[in-house]
């Protein structure tokens, strides 16, 4: 814009030193003062110069209001007076350029002067601002044409990712070949709301050739962000704005014919970017999906599978892969209540390139058994959406047994008193049990012993044998008070007795008579009550005589008595002691019967 | 004549079943000894259909079962022998280990000091324990009692008079215990867990909202049931809904 201006003030001055020594007012001639625009319809880009012209000098000039333009340059004053013929020609004239603000119908208003003491007014002039034109007729300003060459331009890597899928944004400044680039400085980095971002850095901005809009350019990469939407539906991505320091060349030459270069400073900023997040589908969503978005492995590995207890050992749950790594849940392992388990400890190793994070997630817990035993982990599942495949995945971990070998002594030692979570642990003993080897069989059924007829029989028989005992009881001492019974019943087991020795003694006479005489002799004692004081064969006699017992009977009882008798004295035969004991034998069942 | 041939061939076939009993147990604590745990296992089995059961098969079921690293049915089958043979020190200690390897953690509702009571001194025998304990009693104050009536010494009368009421106040004793023991096993119905994971509603549908979840091994108490659903009840004191087929019964022999 001033290079125009000194252009214009260059070519205008030789005139003005010419004109003005030799100025003089010779004749009075009409005064003029009027506008000149250099067009009534323009374009928005283009340029508009405005002068205001008179024919003779004047003072007090004061320009209309530009409404609707921006004053680029002005007001510059230009003179010029030349003699033709004799004639004095002069004018004088105030200049403006001007740049529309927007389009539309615009006005230019009057300008006034004041002539000789008189004011002139000029007449107002109608512009016409049209869109933009291709091709503005007025030359191009160093911002012009910087904003032709210079295009910033956010390259989404997919347009409609899947929530938690990994977008990469390039910013790119494409470059076109006849301006360079000194510097650029960024005015604000845009802010990602509703994204997870990580930013990576650009160590080196390499130059490539590149094409824009089919024209040779050159492209360079300012700035990388890796995104994971958070929300599902569209998300706009604000713009990056720059402001880029650029050497643009000009029309002027130097001294040996080079173009002169003019830095300009210049705005661009990419436009706003929208993106279609897509929600992952609920067909097929497992019921653990903590939100896993990639390609990943999965894990769970002990440090060591066979320890004593109280020692520690580190169960450690791995995802690995590339997706959203730091964006979901691992999931939790369940470990039997009984083992000690702390706070996990979390370990990431994690790479986020342009294509997304990479790398794996872990957590470390450390495992404590207080007793000994087998200790299973059962295999635990992670699910994770494969945006490729557009399919849920699910890995299982293996089934870990943790094998305690050598339970503490003690078995009362205080655990868990330290432990993160509180939690149930049964005390064993030292020794897991072998299986027993007697079966005891039963036949199933409950056949409790509580409530049976076997229970009620034991527990209300027993005091029944109380009265029983005591009657009988009672009945031996009443048996133990007869003194007469107790003698006959006595002497009828003693002659029992006897006649049981004598049959023994059968072929020995003198003890067989004894035994003999002894049975006879208890028998009467049971039968007739007397003692044996009173023995006489006439007392027995009449006795058994009175007790109605028939002679004979008595006869061969007396006989028999007096047989033992004789036996003291005289041999007797076998066959006579025989024949004796059948008698006594028979003699005695007689007695009974008739008594 | 026909009946006395048909008592004999029964007898015969009992017996003889209860011999192929026996070797179906010896082979089945070979298979063990040689690490065949499911082979154990099978054997085991047969000898339940077959009619017969014993806490020894039980506690050596439950023993296979936790080899094999089943929780659920070890725990299970632990908890069947001792219920034929309440406090059991091997099964006991045994169970202990079982119960190690299961998931949940429940805290026990702390007991009060009644409770501790009782459960140091009744519950330390079982209902059928007691009675036997009563009948032995009985029998020691009819003992005592007639020693009392006999004895002439008045020393002698006194300790037997005494031994006898003591005896005959511990056999009251004994039966209200079992009775109170014998309520006490009615009113509760324990159960396993067998499946890995179970989620424990509020209602006894699908729909209706997760209170918890158990893992396999949990023992529970049966409250109510209604169609397939059990309403359940752990140590806790939670109580909830849950679908039949995800325990087993301990009672149901």
């Amino acid at each position: 814009m001033r290079y125009l201006f000194f252009t214009y003030l260059t070519i205008l001055i030789p005139v003005f030193l010419l004109g003005n020594p030799t100025f003089k007012q010779d004749r009075q001639e009409e005064i003029t003062f009027e506008v000149n625009v250099s067009k009534e319809k323009l374009g928005v880009n283009e340029r508009l110069r405005v002068e205001f012209t008179m024919n003779k000098d004047g003072d007090n000039f004061n320009p209309p209001n530009f409404n609707g333009f921006k004053v680029v340059m002005g007001p510059s004053q230009s003179i010029s007076s030349s003699w033709v013929n004799g004639k004095r020609s002069f004018s004088k004239s105030y200049g403006y350029i001007l740049t529309p603000i927007n389009t539309g119908n615009f006005e230019i208003g009057q300008a006034t002067i004041e002539i000789d003491g008189k004011t002139y007014k000029t007449i107002a002039k109608r512009i016409r601002i049209t869109n933009a034109v291709a091709n503005p007729n007025a030359p191009k300003s160093a911002n012009d044409i910087a904003d032709e060459n210079l295009y910033l331009v956010a390259e989404v890597s997919k347009g409609s990712p899947y929530l938690n899928e990994a977008v990469t944004v390039l910013y790119k400044l494409y470059i076109s070949p006849s301006v360079s680039v000194t510097n650029f400085k960024p005015l604000d980095s845009p802010k990602y709301n509703n994204f997870w971002s990580q930013d990576i850095p650009v160590k080196r901005y390499d130059t490539k050739n590149d094409t824009y809009d089919g024209k040779p350019f050159r492209s360079v990469i300012l700035k990388r962000v890796v995104l994971y939407p958070q929300k599902e539906g569209r998300l706009t991505i604000e713009p990056l704005a720059l402001e880029i320091y650029v050497d643009v060349p000009t029309n002027r030459r130097d001294f040996f014919g080079g173009k002169i270069f003019k830095q300009a400073t210049k705005r661009v900023s990419a436009g706003r970017r929208t993106l279609n997040v897509k929600p992952l589908p609920e067909a097929g969503k497992p019921a653990d999906f903590s939100g896993a978005v990639g390609d990943f492995d999965f894990a769970i590995t002990t440090s060591k599978t066979d320890l004593n207890a109280s020692e520690s050992l580190q169960a450690r749950v791995e995802v690995s892969g590339k997706g959203n790594l730091k964006l979901f849940k691992l999931p939790e392992p369940e470990l039997p209540s009984s083992l000690e388990v702390y706070e996990p400890e979390y370990d990431e190793d994690v790479l986020t390139v342009v294509s997304g994070m990479q790398g794996k997630v872990a957590n470390n817990y450390t495992v404590v058994p207080s007793f000994r035993g087998k200790y299973p982990i059962p295999s635990i599942s992670f699910s994770y959406f494969n945006p490729k495949t557009k399919q849920y995945n699910t890995l299982k971990s293996d089934e870990i047994s943790i094998n305690v070998k050598e339970g503490p002594e003690d078995t009362n030692a205080s655990i868990s008193a330290n432990a993160a979570n509180q939690k149930l642990v049964v005390k064993t003993g030292k020794q897991f049990h072998f299986i027993k080897v007697k079966p005891k069989l039963k036949t199933i059924g409950s056949n409790y012993f509580f409530g049976s007829t076997n229970f009620y029989l034991l527990l209300l028989a027993p005091p029944l044998l109380i009265p029983l005992c005591i009657v009988l009881y009672r009945r031996r001492k009443e048996q133990e008070q007869d003194v007469v019974g107790n003698k006959v019943k006595k002497a009828s087991r003693l002659a029992r007795k006897y006649l049981s020795t004598a049959k023994k003694e059968l072929g020995n006479e003198a003890n067989f008579y004894i035994a003999l005489e002894k049975a006879l002799h208890n028998y009467l004692k049971a039968k007739l009550k007397i003692e044996t004081s009173e023995f006489s064969k006439e007392k027995i006699s009449s006795l058994l005589t009175t007790k109605k017992v028939d002679l004979t009977t008595t006869e061969s009882f007396i006989s028999l008595l007096e047989n033992c008798e004789q036996a003291r004295y005289s041999p007797f035969t076998e066959v006579q002691m025989q024949q004796d004991y059948d008698k006594a034998s028979e003699v005695i069942s007689k007695i009974d019967k008739q008594l | 004549m026909i009946r006395n041939i048909l008592i004999a061939l029964v007898l015969l076939v009992s017996t003889h079943l209860t011999a192929q009993n026996e070797v179906l147990f010896n082979r089945a604590t070979a298979s063990y000894n040689a690490g065949e745990y499911q082979k154990a296992i099978d054997y085991y089995k047969e000898i339940i259909d077959n009619g017969k059961h014993s806490a020894e098969l039980y506690f050596n079921m439950g023993n296979a079962y936790y080899k094999l690293e089943e929780v659920g049915p070890s725990i299970y089958f632990y908890e069947k022998a001792l219920l034929l043979k309440p406090n059991d020190a091997e099964i006991l200690n045994n169970l202990g280990y079982a119960q190690n390897m299961r998931l949940d953690a429940i805290d026990q509702i702390p007991e009060s000091a009644m409770v501790r009571f009782y459960n140091a001194t009744i519950a330390k025998l079982s209902f059928d324990q007691w009675a036997y304990f009563a009948v032995a009693m009985v029998f020691l104050f009819v003992l005592a009692y007639i020693a009392y009536y006999l004895f002439r010494i008045a020393i002698q009368k006194r300790i037997s008079f005494i031994i006898s009421m003591v005896a005959l106040l511990f056999c009251l004793a004994a039966i209200s215990f079992a009775y109170m023991q014998y309520n006490a096993f009615k009113s509760i119905n324990p159960a396993i867990i067998f499946d890995r994971e179970v989620v424990i509603t509020s209602e006894p549908n699908k729909s209706s909202e997760r209170i918890f979840t158990l893992h396999e091994g949990t023992k529970v108490n049966v409250e109510e049931e209604l169609n397939d659903w059990i309403k359940i009840k752990i140590a806790d004191g939670q109580t909830g809904w849950l679908p039949k087929e995800t325990l087993r019964l301990l009672k149901k022999f």
